[in-house]
Formats: structure tokens, sequence, C-alpha cells
């Protein structure tokens, strides 16, 4: 028995629907469209209602309230606000956050990737898993009650009395600090457990996929497994380290509760590590609920497009270094 | 086969998710019955307010004050059985955030520790503001004695007088051994050890600190920070200030700071078993915070009373009168309600607070003072005048 196929024509209304709608590529591609137009349209109106609702503050402080000085004024009563002691802290607590951080997370990286026996892969995977899932607000109490007076005071007290003592360092290292711990030193010791597990489980997955082929070669070669890493592994998943370290940055910059419950929350001039800070989004959770008069409100909201530009900049700079360490990388590396 | 079938099932697949798309169409059986499940809820909240439905549970929603929250959840809990028709919803969004939405006309009342300002009396056209509770602000401190006590010997409550206290959060007496600490604590003189005096305030922005600090300015003239919900610290700037958030945040710093001291709401103290100091009062006479020496301070101020009906109690004249106490007020629209029934709901339940005996007692139980007779008649009487279309609430 053989079949007659008649084939329709070409311009057939239905073929022309079967050619569009074949596996959904049209409508799917709409849909994608849509979305990421969408994403689009949110960061615009987030800039466009921070730069609205801020606009008497801006008018009257200008770039005054950006300016750097040791003895600036936040004074609900009298209307007078100046923003650098938060951009300060929140620079500060995130950038020593990012250097605690990045040698250990590196550390549990390479050593889940490269070093670790098996059984020991699974639960340590665990472990850094929950760090990242505990709610900030937990780590907050912890670090009041336990943390802050059985590490960051002594830890503090020691880097006073070392490095509080040496020429161009004693500036960040002035003290004492607090018997409580409160300071900005223990947000950046919160800060960096707190971005460990981001920044570890993005390098393990970069470090995890790079070819095996690339270790062989080199360990034929006659490296040891120490040059292995250092100078063929590393960097070659650099772009997707720094990629990593832009992530907990970010998450160091935005984070609120945890820091607001350990930072103490005082606006002095010192610009120590050891001395209580504020950051700019502690003053925003802190003093937004009860902002009475209307100044005091646009200023919390300058602050918060403040941070939203910061952070934006930020990821413009990240993927400018991603792209031009990308490039030099070899053609697999982007692979 | 399979070249005639596959557009066929697409064109059938598609018309299915038109349809599904398009389920507006009572084409569907199970469409209609969606409707009017939809259509009885609209019906239930929309009309229950209506005089002729009045067995329709009525929704009242406030916001405001975080902190008389703990008494009006009590209240509102039990008003449920008292009056189980009304149905009261009050959420703690800070007393600025409470304002403004009374302002705005999104809630039905809202709480608040600080008054109106004049522009926000204007744009909220006809705003009352109408005194619920009192409660106090206690000194906490926490000291490390310069030597141990003897065994059989029972260290006294810290006092502190009202110049002091400014002189501490001006970072003038910076040291537990200061003469003027010492000469007010005799019996405490060789234990007040020589360090820094660390003062913890409130980081976040709160009607403690506004009456705190408003406190602070009756005392004395030193102090020109001014008093509001979040102020510039002296002591901060003096490097020796900590902001904590919260009621618990100020109260973990204290206990965790060796040698420091700061002040939290008398409720929170009692329900935490926090140790706080007693004070000396305008008239000279030491006092603690308790309910009585409250409602001393409230008698003190009972004339007191703008128009506005809000009065500032801080530092009162009377010898039994604690110096750090503070009103709390619902705000109402008093001409512009629309619903009758649901005004006459709120002000019942808001007379029910006032007096009612087991509401009141939920309050002293809380560590909140209630108004005495001669302030709560000034507030039935405002509460008298507010009008639904023109005509009075309460009959």
């Amino acid at each position: 028995m053989t079949k007659h196929i008649v084939p329709l024509p070409e311009q057939h209304w239905l073929r022309r629907l079967q050619r569009s709608v074949r596996h959904g590529d049209k409508p799917w591609q709409a849909i994608i469209i849509a979305m990421s137009v969408l994403v689009m349209l949110l960061m615009i109106a987030i800039g466009w209602m921070l730069w609205r609702e801020s606009a008497d503050a801006r008018a009257a402080f200008g770039w005054g309230f950006l300016t750097p000085s040791l003895d600036t004024r936040w004074d609900p009563v009298n209307d007078k606000f100046e923003a650098w002691p938060f951009i300060y802290g929140t620079l500060l607590t995130a950038l020593a956050a990012i250097v605690l951080a990045i040698p250990i997370s590196l550390g549990i990286a390479i050593f889940m990737s490269e070093l670790c026996p098996d059984w020991l892969r699974m639960p340590l995977n665990w472990l850094v898993e929950l760090l990242a899932a505990i709610p900030s607000v937990v780590y907050g109490l912890w670090g009041i009650f336990v943390f802050l007076p059985a590490v960051v005071t002594p830890v503090g007290e020691a880097l006073f009395e070392t490095l509080g003592k040496a020429p161009v360092l004693s500036i960040l290292f002035t003290g004492p600090i607090p018997p409580s711990g409160a300071s900005r030193l223990g947000a950046a010791f919160i800060l960096t457990i707190m971005i460990i597990p981001t920044i570890t489980a993005v390098t393990r997955d970069v470090l995890l996929s790079i070819p095996p082929s690339q270790r062989e070669a080199s360990l034929a070669l006659g490296a040891t497994q120490w040059e292995t890493i250092w100078q063929v592994l590393l960097p070659y998943g650099l772009s997707g380290i720094l990629g990593a370290v832009i992530l907990g940055l970010g998450r160091a910059l935005g984070e609120t509760m945890a820091v607001t419950m350990v930072i103490g929350n005082s606006i002095e001039g010192s610009p120590s590590l050891l001395r209580p800070g504020y950051t700019m989004a502690s003053v925003i959770a802190n003093e937004f609920a009860e902002a009475v008069t209307k100044l005091h409100t646009q200023a919390l909201v300058e602050i918060g497009l403040v941070l939203f530009f910061m952070t934006l900049l930020l990821n413009m700079v990240a993927r400018l270094l991603v792209w031009r360490v990308a490039r030099r990388t070899p053609q697999e590396a982007r692979a | 086969m399979t070249r005639f079938v596959r557009p066929v099932f697409f064109v059938l697949v598609a018309l299915s998710f038109l349809l599904a798309a398009c389920g507006g169409t009572p084409a569907t059986p199970v469409t209609v019955v969606e409707t009017q499940v939809v259509e009885k809820v609209v019906t239930a909240t929309l009309d229950a307010s209506m005089p002729e439905l009045p067995a329709g549970s009525v929704q009242i929603n406030g916001a405001g004050a975080t902190f008389p929250l703990p008494v009006y959840t009590e209240w509102t809990y039990a008003y449920s059985y008292v009056d189980p028709a009304v149905v009261i919803n009050y959420q703690g969004i800070g007393s600025g955030g409470g304002k403004k939405a009374i302002v705005d006309g999104t809630v039905d009342f809202a709480g608040s520790d600080s008054l109106l300002k004049d522009e926000e009396y204007t744009s909220g056209k006809d705003l009352q503001m109408y005194p619920m509770l009192a409660g106090a602000v206690v000194v906490i401190y926490n000291f490390a004695p310069a030597k141990e006590y003897p065994a059989d010997f029972k260290a006294p409550k810290l006092i502190l007088d009202r110049q002091t206290l400014v002189d501490i959060y001006n970072a003038k007496v910076t040291k537990w051994n200061d003469p003027a600490i010492v000469a007010l604590n005799p019996d405490l003189a060789d234990y007040l050890p020589a360090e820094t005096i660390t003062a913890v305030h409130r980081s976040d922005g709160s009607g403690t600190t506004e009456i705190f600090t408003k406190a602070l300015t009756a005392f004395s003239a030193d102090w020109t920070a001014g008093g509001a919900s979040s102020i510039e610290w002296p002591v901060d700037k003096a490097g020796n200030g900590v902001g904590g958030k919260g009621n618990a945040g100020v109260a973990a710093s204290v206990i965790n700071t060796p040698n420091s001291l700061g002040y939290v709401e008398l409720s929170y103290a009692v329900s935490n078993n926090l140790a706080f100091a007693d004070l000396i009062n305008k008239a000279g006479q030491k006092v603690t915070a308790n309910a009585d020496s409250v409602a001393s301070a409230m008698a003190d101020f009972s004339s007191a009373f703008s128009d506005k009906l809000t009065a500032t109690i801080v530092d009162g004249e009377g010898a039994g009168s604690y110096p750090i106490v503070g009103y709390t007020y619902i705000i109402l629209h008093t001409t512009s309600m629309t619903d009758c029934v649901k005004a006459e709901k709120l002000l019942n339940f808001l007379q029910w607070a006032l007096t009612d005996p087991s509401a009141t007692s939920r309050a002293g139980a809380l560590g909140y003072s209630v108004l005495p007779d001669a302030v709560r008649e000034q507030v039935f009487a405002k509460f008298g005048e507010v009008t639904c279309n023109g005509a009075p609430v309460l009959k």
C-alpha cells in the first residue's frame, strides 16, 4: 500500500501558521523580549522615583551632601544633612569584608575542587550553602551576643596595640574599640562571613568547570599541584572568580540588618575601623519609618539614590574588568 | 499522514489556549461559578458597612506607632469578643508612617507618639489627636564595680538627677566616678569605677527617643540637640555614644558593654527584668518609674492641654512625678468620615479601651499607664465632636 502525500501549497495559511509557531519560536521570543524589557523598565522606574523623591534635598544641599569631611552634620531637628559618614561606612566595611573574604573563599573553593577527599566534599558543600541560607538578622543577633564580645573586641584591641601605633595605618586603627565590640570592624567581620558562601560557591563552580586537560597538561610539564593551581587554574578561571567577588561586594554594599545590629550606628568623626560607624543602608532602615520632616525623608531617599548609583557604577566597572580579563585569556576560557 | 496531522493538532492546541485565555466569556460552566464567587466576596466587603447590613463585619484599619503596639494588639484581640462584628487591624509601621497614612486617608485611624506638624494639620484638613496611654522611659545601666561588693552588701539602685543625665548625654560627665554621680550615690561611692561611660541611644527613629530628648530639653538649657524622634547625639561626636536598634538593641548593647547606660521604655525594662535608675525630679524628690509616678506626671499636666488636645508631660512639678513621660496618641479625621457605621464602631472601640476595666488592666500589666479621669473626660468630650456626613457620630 502506497501513501499519497499531498503537500499543501507553500502560501497556504496553515503552512504559514505552522512555520511561525513551529517549536514555539515566535511566541517564546515575544515573551523573552517582554521580560527583558520589564527588567529595564524596572531599573528606570526605581532610578526615576529616587531622583524625583529627593528633589528638595538635592536642591537644598547640592554636592555638599556628598563631600568628604571629618565634621559632618546629620541633624533631623534642624534639617541639616550630609551623607559622607554613611558613604564612608558603607565603602570601608564592604571593602574590608572583600579583602578578608577573598583569600578565605578562594582557599575553601580550591580545597573543595582540587584537594578535598570525596567523602568530605558533600558535607562541606552543604555547610557552605547553609551559611548562605541563614537570614541576616540571625547573623546580627549572633553578632551582638556572641561574636562581637568574644572575637571582635579582643581582635580590635590587638589591632589597636599593634597597627594603631604604625605610621600610616594608624588612621584606620586608632582606638580603642568599644568594649561591646560594636564597630566598623565588627560589621566588616560579619559581612565577611556573609559573603564567603557567595564567593566560595561561584569560585568552586568556576574551578570545577575548567577542563581536566589543563590540569593534565600542567602536571605533565612537571608542575607541582601548587604551581598548577596558582599558575594555570586561577588565571584560567580569573574572569569567573572576579564575577564571584563582584557578587560578594554587591551583597556587602547592600546588607542592612546584620550591619545595623553590629556597627554601633554612631556618626563620629573618626575614620577608624575600630570605632562605631554607620552605613547608608542602615540609616535608611533606621530612620525612614519615623522621618518626620520632608527634608529628612528626602535626604534618606537621596542616600538611597547614591547607593543605587554606586551599585550601578560598581557593576559597570566589574563588567569592564571581566571583559578585559576574558579577552586576555585563551579562547577556551570564554567557552 | 503526519504532515496533515501536525498543523491540525497545532491549531487545536492554539484554539484551546485562546479559549482558556479569553476565560471571561461565560461559555463554560466553570467560569460562571468563578464569577459568582468573586461577586459574593466583593459584595461582602463593600456593602457590609451600609446601614441595611449591620450584621456584616466591619473592617477598621489603623497604623502607626510601635510604642503602644503591644497594648493595641491585646485590645483589638479582646474587643473581637466584645463586638464580634468589628475587625480592627493595627500595623506598627512607626509614628511617621502612621501620620502619613492618616493624612493620605489610607487608614481609618493612626497611632503616633509625636505630634502632628502644622503643615500636616493643613494637608490632613480635619485631623485630631487624642491621648490614649502614657508611658515612661527609664535609664538602664551596667557598670563593673571598681572593687568587689562585700558578701552582705546589696547594691542599691543607681540614682541620677536631671542635670547629670543631660551632662552624660552631652559627654560632659564621662566617668562613672564623676563627682556629680558620686554625690548622688553615696552608698555606691567606693564602687563606681573610673571608667568611661558609654551612652547608648536608639539608632532607629522612635517615639521613645522623642520622649527622652524632650525631657532632656526640659531638664536643662545645656541640652541644645533638641527633642525629636531621631537627633544628632552630642555624645556620638565625642566618641562615647553607640546606637542600638529598637529597645532590644539598646538593652543588648548596655548588657554587653561594661560601664554603659541607655534608655528604654519602662514596659520593656519591666518585662525583661532590667535594672533601671531612679531619678531626682523637679521637686527634688527621688522617684522610681511606675504606674503611680507616671499617673502623677499626667495629673500635673491635666489642664495643660492645647486646643488640639496635645500636651508635653515631661518634667512635671509634682513631688511624685516621674520626669521622662509621654503620651501616645490616636489620630482621627473628625468631619470627613463618610462611613458612619464604621466611624461609630471605631469610637465605641476607643471608648471601651479607655474605660473598660479589663482593657485598662491589660494596659497596666504591660507597663503602660492609663489616662486619669480628668484627662479622659477631655478626650471623651472631643470624641463627641466627631461628625459623619454632618451628624454627630455618638448620640
